[in-house]
């Protein structure tokens, strides 16, 4: 079972290399409409004419443009991402800084989001047709309408500058030490360290926007699961069950959740997706260094290679987590689980 | 004008539900305020007093009835920037969903019926706009194009086509092996004629629903990308600028926030409310799946 996830996985991932190969090229030819010369804004004042064509030599911008995406794509696939113009540094070096910090907040917003929708959707279904349902539907719409960053807003207006109870800058408190670095995860080293201090402070930086991240997504779980779970609930074989004097708890969790988490299942897929991008702004209000901040850096300073690299590793998320839902539906769907055994 | 039974029975449904009625009760007046901002506005959105930056809204202790809503850091006029603000919203909200819907319209038809090499060219289009984060892919189509209001209208018609084309073509697969499809093509229509004159009008209510949504959507991007300052010029008063520059201030002054943020919500909510409503009382199947669910 396990080898023929990881064989549905690979396949999946391996359909998905045209679309990234397209992905690339998009990228690559959008941001070559700039009007703006990255060249002559990372040249100091009083640069001659001749340190420009050097420059632009240097940065391989006087060739064509299939050859420059050629030489790019080439670096590309031996894992060199060029150097960021504003930063001065290898974009490798950046990202493998940005991103570990970008999978942290992310895992734990997938997780906060996925409990609170799961939870709220079971228990709209509990309380269907009552005024209990009418006050979380309620709440739904209100939460969706309100975008991720102002959430972050509004969280940090609440709870960190009036409340005061958790902090809304960075990734740790002042004063506190990193850990050494084995992972990059910081909750992950800090804990490989026996630094619990640290681990306290990283966990507690993360919970703010993780939560803004999450109230993107709780709703629409919410939502989804409590209309799949109407649908099931018509179903004969919950009827069968209920005949059988099984009870109302046990029918649910055992027998009408397993097929109405399929929709669900799907719609985290293509959230989860989403919330790469909401970490764009979230991480930019948070002052969190990960991908997000980097991105929106790269694009004031308009530094191409940063932009290119990290727009491309958003990709590569959005299609790994695409990948990975897949999997699991396939692998939860109670139907081809049968299929698969026999 | 004259209404077949069927269409006349839809039209009560929306009229009658409650998400629509609200929904679009909330539209409309925050459409009305902002068509009558230079009138009612107390001031110009762009004028400044000095003397009274960062003033409480007037119900606040050490509010003035002059400045209703309170003043920004430069002691503008917070009511009379939301008024404005409105404006630049709603103008990106139906032009930019009007465009993603024709481009995304329009395509979906096509890939639905012609099928074959046009049918994959167009879904793997939609695979490929797909991988991107819409904010990601926004970002980046607004450093190519430099910044603007209506580069942001034009980077979320490019983007957001691909929410419209993939719900509208499966629709528009399920019309195309309808009965009527085949007797137009017996009686020698033309393809336009087929694709605008039959298989159109059966997803109008669909492409309705989607519409109000992707304004909803539409006013959400414009707010963020004025936030990031890519959209409008520093001194055009937009709900993301306000938001943007009462964020340094807003231990002092968190009304500079809170407004503005309000603003949008109420905003997004009636759009929301509209296309949920919408979707309810225009989807047979969903109306007939909700009669039987509720008890």
């Amino acid at each position: 079972m396990a080898f023929l996830a990881l064989q549905l996985l690979f396949r999946r991932l391996l359909l998905a290399l045209p679309i990234l190969l397209c992905v690339s090229a998009l990228v690559f030819g959008i941001l070559r409409l700039l009007p703006a010369d990255p060249v002559a804004m990372s040249l100091p004042p009083g640069a001659t004419a001749e340190d420009y064509e050097k420059l632009k030599q240097a940065f391989g911008l006087d060739r064509s443009l299939i050859t420059q995406y050629g030489i790019w794509l080439g670096k590309l696939l031996s894992g060199d991402l060029g150097g960021s113009i504003f930063f001065r540094r290898p974009v490798s070096e950046l990202v493998w800084v940005a991103l570990p910090a970008t999978l942290e907040l992310v895992a734990l917003s997938l997780f906060l989001g996925i409990s609170v929708g799961v939870g709220g959707g079971l228990a709209m279904f509990a309380l269907r047709g009552g005024l209990g349902e009418q006050a979380l539907d309620g709440a739904t719409t209100a939460m969706m309408a309100i975008p991720e960053f102002l959430w972050a807003i509004l969280l940090i207006l609440l709870v960190g500058v009036s409340l005061q109870w958790l902090p809304f800058i960075g990734r740790l408190g002042p004063g506190i030490q990193l850990p050494p670095t084995i992972t990059g995860f910081l909750l992950i080293d800090s804990l490989l360290a026996g630094r619990f201090a640290t681990f306290g402070s990283a966990f507690t930086h993360l919970l703010l926007p993780s939560i803004a991240l999450a109230i993107g997504l709780a709703p629409l779980v919410m939502r989804v699961l409590r209309s799949s779970l109407l649908e099931t609930a018509q179903d004969d074989y919950v009827t069968q069950a209920r005949l059988r004097g099984i009870s109302e708890n046990r029918i649910l969790v055992r027998h009408a959740l397993p097929n109405a988490a399929l929709p669900t299942i799907s719609l985290i897929g293509v959230q989860g997706g989403f919330m790469f991008g909401g970490t764009v702004l979230v991480e930019m209000i948070f002052a969190y260094p990960g991908l997000g901040n980097l991105m929106v850096d790269a694009v004031r300073n308009h530094d191409l290679p940063v932009i290119q690299a990290v727009a491309l590793i958003y990709c590569v998320l959005v299609l790994g987590i695409n990948a990975v839902v897949d999997v699991a539906y396939l692998a939860v769907n109670p139907r081809l689980r049968l299929a698969g055994a026999r | 004008m004259r209404l077949s039974p069927r269409a006349r029975a839809a039209w009560l449904r929306c009229l009658t539900d409650p998400r629509v009625v609200t929904g679009g009760l909330l539209i409309l007046s925050i459409a009305t305020l902002g068509l009558l901002a230079p009138w009612i506005a107390p001031h110009d959105p762009q004028e400044q007093d000095l003397l009274a930056t960062l003033m409480p809204p007037a119900w606040a202790v050490g509010g003035e009835a002059r400045f209703p809503f309170g003043t920004d850091t430069l002691g503008r006029c917070i009511a009379s920037r939301l008024l404005y603000g409105a404006r630049i919203a709603l103008y990106v909200s139906v032009t930019a969903a009007t465009g993603a819907m024709l481009l995304g319209t329009l395509l979906a038809i096509l890939a639905a019926y012609f099928g074959g090499w046009v049918d994959w060219l167009i879904s793997r289009a939609v695979d490929v706009w797909m991988a991107f984060p819409p904010v990601v892919l926004a970002l980046i189509l607004l450093v190519g194009m430099g910044a603007g209001v209506n580069k942001v209208i034009l980077a979320i018609i490019l983007i957001d086509w691909t929410r419209f084309c993939r719900v509208i073509r499966s629709e528009a697969l399920v019309v195309m092996v309808r009965d009527y499809i085949a007797a137009a093509r017996l009686a020698g229509f033309g393809h336009r004629q087929i694709m605008l004159k039959e298989m159109l009008p059966a997803m109008i209510p669909l492409v309705i629903t989607m519409m109000s949504i992707e304004m909803g959507i539409a006013v959400i991007v414009e707010a963020i990308m004025s936030f990031v300052g890519l959209s409008v010029e520093p001194d055009v008063p937009a709900w993301g600028v306000m938001i943007a520059d009462a964020r340094q201030t807003m231990h002092q002054a968190p009304w500079g926030v809170i407004l503005p943020v309000g603003a949008i919500f109420l905003t997004v909510l009636g759009f929301n409310l509209l296309g949920d409503g919408l979707r309810r009382a225009l989807d047979a199947r969903l109306v007939l799946s909700r009669a039987v669910a509720t008890p």
